[in-house]
């Protein structure tokens, strides 16, 4: 009996097929050009639940709380996850009305540099200074969704879709902060909040040098 | 744009949230009394002048209504009517204003999660529907100022409208 060895393709071959699989994805994730994209609930909502992922500032900010929260235990790892959507939402009405506030950017830089920290060394902070951080922080990134906020064409949509994603991303947070109870939970955890402030530091240089 | 059928869903889940905490009978004639007085107010002859009101009667009472969340204990059985009766008034009255009444089957059916939701408070996870209810008035809030808001590109007609 003859049996045939299944050729194993070359790296070329290899090469083509992620080449052929990236095709497929950019036709899937290819959009046409709606003119009235943003209209509507599904525009509105759509873009709102998007805007915390076009910027890896806002994400990993939240990501952050989720993680830090998680470390902290009760009552702030669920403390956290209500004050920061709460104080969003008052920072993107300061925005809508235009009130004026130091440079966000700067602001929402330090708030990944501090979360970043907090989570790296599992700061033990207490219940109102882990509060008021978080608090103060969800403000400036409120800010900055609230003066984008008027350009969307639904904008009651746009902010049900940015208050839902910023709130799943403090449970994917959560979700992380639980690896601290596996071994070596914590490393990894605590190597996140590495990350996270250098990509702080990051974000601080490019706010400092416009 | 006021968001359509926005309003009244997130009062849906305000409400099923809080229905939640009730006592399962309670619960079931909470959630008849939204569908049967919302189907009735819906064809109602409710004015066009009267849309800001409306909307804004309508953020209100998420805000109320997702607040009984965060309370202890079980909902009594005539606040819980109360709440419910609200809450079909609101959600009636601005699908009465909607171009399409069909929007009201988008918005009543989440009111269903009161079951899930109670489920997870028997399980002791009530902290989870405490901060799924922060969320709601958070947006809320936000929902209700934007009526406030000089007008924004989102609130002018274009074409389409």
């Amino acid at each position: 009996m003859v049996c045939r060895l299944r050729e194993r393709p070359s790296i070329r071959q290899r090469a083509l097929g992620w080449l052929e699989v990236a095709i497929a994805f950019g036709i899937a994730e290819a959009t046409p050009a709606y003119a009235h994209v943003g209209t509507g609930f599904p525009g509105g909502f759509e873009s709102g639940f998007r805007h915390p992922f076009n910027g890896w500032d806002h994400l990993l900010a939240m990501v952050s709380v989720g993680i830090w929260g998680a470390f902290l235990g009760r009552p702030l790892i669920y403390a956290l996850p209500v004050i920061f959507p709460v104080m969003m939402v008052g920072g993107a009405m300061l925005g809508m009305f235009s009130v004026p506030m130091p440079p966000v950017e700067l602001g929402i830089a330090v708030s990944l540099l501090m979360l970043g920290l907090c989570v790296c060394f599992a700061i033990a902070a207490p219940v109102w200074v882990a509060c008021a951080i978080v608090a103060t922080f969800a403000v400036f990134h409120g800010y900055a969704h609230g003066v984008e906020l008027p350009s969307a064409a639904d904008p009651v949509g746009y902010s049900v879709g940015f208050v839902l994603t910023t709130g799943l991303l403090h449970v994917l947070g959560i979700g992380i902060g639980l690896l601290n109870g596996r071994p070596k939970g914590i490393f990894v955890t605590r190597s996140l909040g590495a990350a996270v402030t250098l990509a702080g530091v990051w974000f601080l240089c490019l706010a400092l040098s416009r | 744009m006021r968001g359509g059928a926005l309003p009244p869903a997130l009062l849906c889940v305000a409400l099923g949230l809080g229905l939640a905490s009730a006592e399962a009978k309670a619960a079931l004639v909470g959630l008849a009394v939204l569908v049967v007085m919302a189907w009735a107010i819906a064809f109602a002859p409710i004015p066009g002048s009267w849309a800001d009101t409306v909307f804004l009667g309508c953020w209100t009472s998420i805000i109320a209504t997702a607040a009984i969340v965060h309370g202890s204990g079980t909902l009594k059985d005539k606040k819980g009517f109360a709440f419910s009766l609200n809450a079909s008034v609101w959600t009636g009255s601005v699908i009465a204003l909607a171009p399409s009444k069909m929007e009201l089957l988008e918005a009543l059916p989440l009111a269903l999660c009161a079951w899930p939701a109670a489920w997870a408070r028997r399980r002791g996870q009530a902290v989870v529907l405490k901060v799924l209810a922060s969320w709601l008035i958070a947006v809320a809030v936000l929902g209700a100022t934007l009526q406030f808001l000089p007008v924004t590109p989102g609130y002018l007609p274009d074409h389409m409208d």
